[in-house]
């Protein structure tokens, strides 16, 4: 996929100036609220028109001021997912899910009904009411309805947002199914790091309607590490788990980590902030934290005034947090060893 | 017999022009709610009195107003006459032609604010889904605004039942023609016929009165809507 949109659009005092072009199946639209994320996925769905400007996807001209275009958005199949479910009221979760798909013209019928329920596991509650779904449940029908509508590009607005905590990641392996498994290019808006970096390959960032930035997820989160309050969070993939000392050891790669939440004995995901790793020269003899990882620098980056230190621990990577004075104290250099320290309670789990 | 045939005669004349100025207004006050409720034209204010309007005159002055539009000078007369069928008034189609203009906020602003509470939000989705405006209209819009029509019908035609003034102006007293039931009511407390009248007018009581039971039954916050009323 690819889309390029050059377009001005104001509402009063705000402005959105954008100018940009950008290819793959998984893009990310990063931003704080006001930085004009959901505008721009407005215009591009053609629920807001712009001032001026073009947009094309895929070289097809959506939007041209120039030339006098300006597609309907039931002509774009452009379909969304929206922070709140909006699903329909009058219908049950079956006519929800079929609203787009019975609009679809025929050749573009790719992905099918029974296929769709059977990958986000809807089958138990087609026929229901869907004011009796719960949050999870209604954010997958908001998101079957719009894979159904078979589109060709898919755009999910904050989808995770109206979710709490353990929901969100709930709901993850199932907006990750569209690109993975119905083959629809997307663009996911979120104003959190973690989640562009679970949903998203390039990011276009955002701030007070203008582009600031064009990377990948992975280069973002590093970008922002020293002006976010969570610092970088490591993002790490768990095997297993045993008890161990009233704890639970989780494999890591080629080592083990010890945490005190853990669930039981499934392979998980946990996080850890860059600011909750203790960085040591020399090996410590004796430390309060459980987890002492001996790891080899592979670079260091500046971040808003902090240092981030790239570290390769057990065949993983690790982002660690530290200020200039204690890279000039610890001597770290790319290449050299060093220890990490990690609290067992530093890490939190993410919910499978 | 519990009433005459004169009255059963005028209750059912009242029962048939309330239908049909119901149904009437369901089609023709559709487009006007959806308008009000979706534009942001600058035009809005001034449509949205012109349909309040009535609300606020006295029966008699609307009436008037039809009586010399709809008579052979009069726009609507002429109209009438061009076409063949002559003059409107002290006519039931001329009743109706009133009663449709008296009625008309009864039923645009239930429906407007049925349209209004639902919100940009489920057009747009649906939009994205591929639906045409006139899709997204039939298939998103109206069974959402559902109650809202029930509300807006049971108003329009309780409300219709209840007329009094401008049935007087336009249609004047003939029986089977224009003389529905409040107007039978009042013949028969002229004529000092108040047994008759009494009858009528209980009625009409108990009728009002079970509409609006079924109205608070089925919508208990339907009391906004006739405060506006």
């Amino acid at each position: 996929m690819q889309l390029s949109m050059k377009i001005d659009k104001s509402f009063g005092a705000f402005t959105l100036s954008v100018d940009f072009t950008v290819s793959g199946d998984r893009i990310g639209i990063f931003g704080t609220s006001g930085s004009g994320k959901s505008t721009l996925v407005s215009i591009l769905a053609g629920l807001v028109k712009p001032d001026s400007g073009e947009v094309a996807l895929d070289g097809d001209n959506l939007f041209s001021s120039v030339k006098g275009i300006n597609r309907r958005p039931e002509q774009r199949r452009i379909a969304m997912v929206f922070q709140q479910h909006s699903l329909f009221p009058h219908l049950n979760v079956r006519n929800n899910l079929l609203y787009g798909y019975k609009r679809c013209p025929a050749e573009y019928r790719t992905i099918d009904f029974d296929t769709l329920v059977a990958v986000l596991k809807l089958d138990g509650f087609l026929e229901r009411g869907v004011t009796n779904l719960s949050g999870g449940e209604k954010q997958r029908v908001a998101l079957g309805r719009a894979i159904l509508a078979n589109p060709r590009l898919l755009l999910m607005d904050e989808p995770l947002s109206a979710l709490d905590d353990s929901l969100r990641f709930q709901i993850i392996p199932y907006l990750k199914s569209v690109s993975e498994q119905f083959g629809i290019p997307y663009l996911f808006i979120s104003h959190s790091l973690v989640e562009m970096r679970l949903m998203a390959d390039t990011v276009l960032a955002f701030e007070k309607g203008v582009l600031v930035e064009q990377t990948s997820s992975e280069q973002l989160a590093r970008n922002r590490m020293g002006q976010s309050f969570s610092g970088y969070i490591n993002l790490l993939k768990l095997g297993c788990p045993t008890a161990e000392s009233g704890l639970f050891a989780y494999p890591w790669g080629t080592s083990k980590l010890l945490l005190s939440v853990g669930s039981d004995r499934k392979a998980s995901m946990a996080e850890l902030s860059s600011k909750d790793i203790i960085l040591f020269k020399q090996h410590p003899e004796a430390i309060s934290a459980r987890n002492l990882l001996e790891c080899t620098v592979r670079s260091l980056f500046n971040s808003g005034g902090k240092i981030g230190v790239e570290l390769e621990c057990a065949g993983n990577t690790l982002i660690a947090e530290i200020v200039q004075d204690a890279v000039n104290e610890l001597c770290i250099t790319p290449g050299s060893t060093i220890y990490a320290a990690a609290k067992a309670s530093a890490f939190r789990m993410l919910p499978n | 017999m519990f009433l005459d045939t004169s009255d059963i005669q005028a209750i059912w004349l009242t029962i048939r022009l309330a239908s049909i100025v119901t149904a009437i207004l369901l089609v023709v006050g559709t487009p006007v709610a959806w308008w009000l409720a979706r534009s942001r034209s600058r035009w809005k204010g001034p449509i949205s009195a012109t349909v309040a309007l009535p609300l606020v005159l006295p029966p008699s002055v609307l009436g008037f107003y039809l009586l010399l539009a709809m008579g052979p000078n009069g726009p609507l007369g002429h109209l009438t006459s061009a076409l063949g069928i002559g003059a409107l008034p002290f006519t039931f189609w001329g009743l109706v032609l009133a009663s449709v203009f008296y009625s008309l906020p009864f039923m645009v602003q239930p429906l407007q604010n049925a349209f209004e509470s639902i919100g940009d939000r489920p057009m747009e989705v649906a939009a994205t889904l591929g639906a045409s405006p006139l899709d997204t209209f039939f298939t998103v819009a109206l069974p959402m605004a559902l109650p809202g029509y029930l509300t807006a019908s049971i108003l329009t035609f309780a409300h219709t039942v209840g007329e009094f003034g401008v049935v007087l102006m336009i249609g004047g007293n003939i029986p089977g023609a224009t003389r529905v039931a409040s107007v039978q009511i009042y013949d028969h407390v002229e004529a000092l016929e108040y047994a008759q009248a009494h009858r009528m007018a209980a009625v009409m009581l108990i009728f009002s009165f079970i509409v609006l039971l079924a109205l608070y039954a089925w919508r208990p916050n339907a009391r906004n809507l006739l405060r506006r009323g």
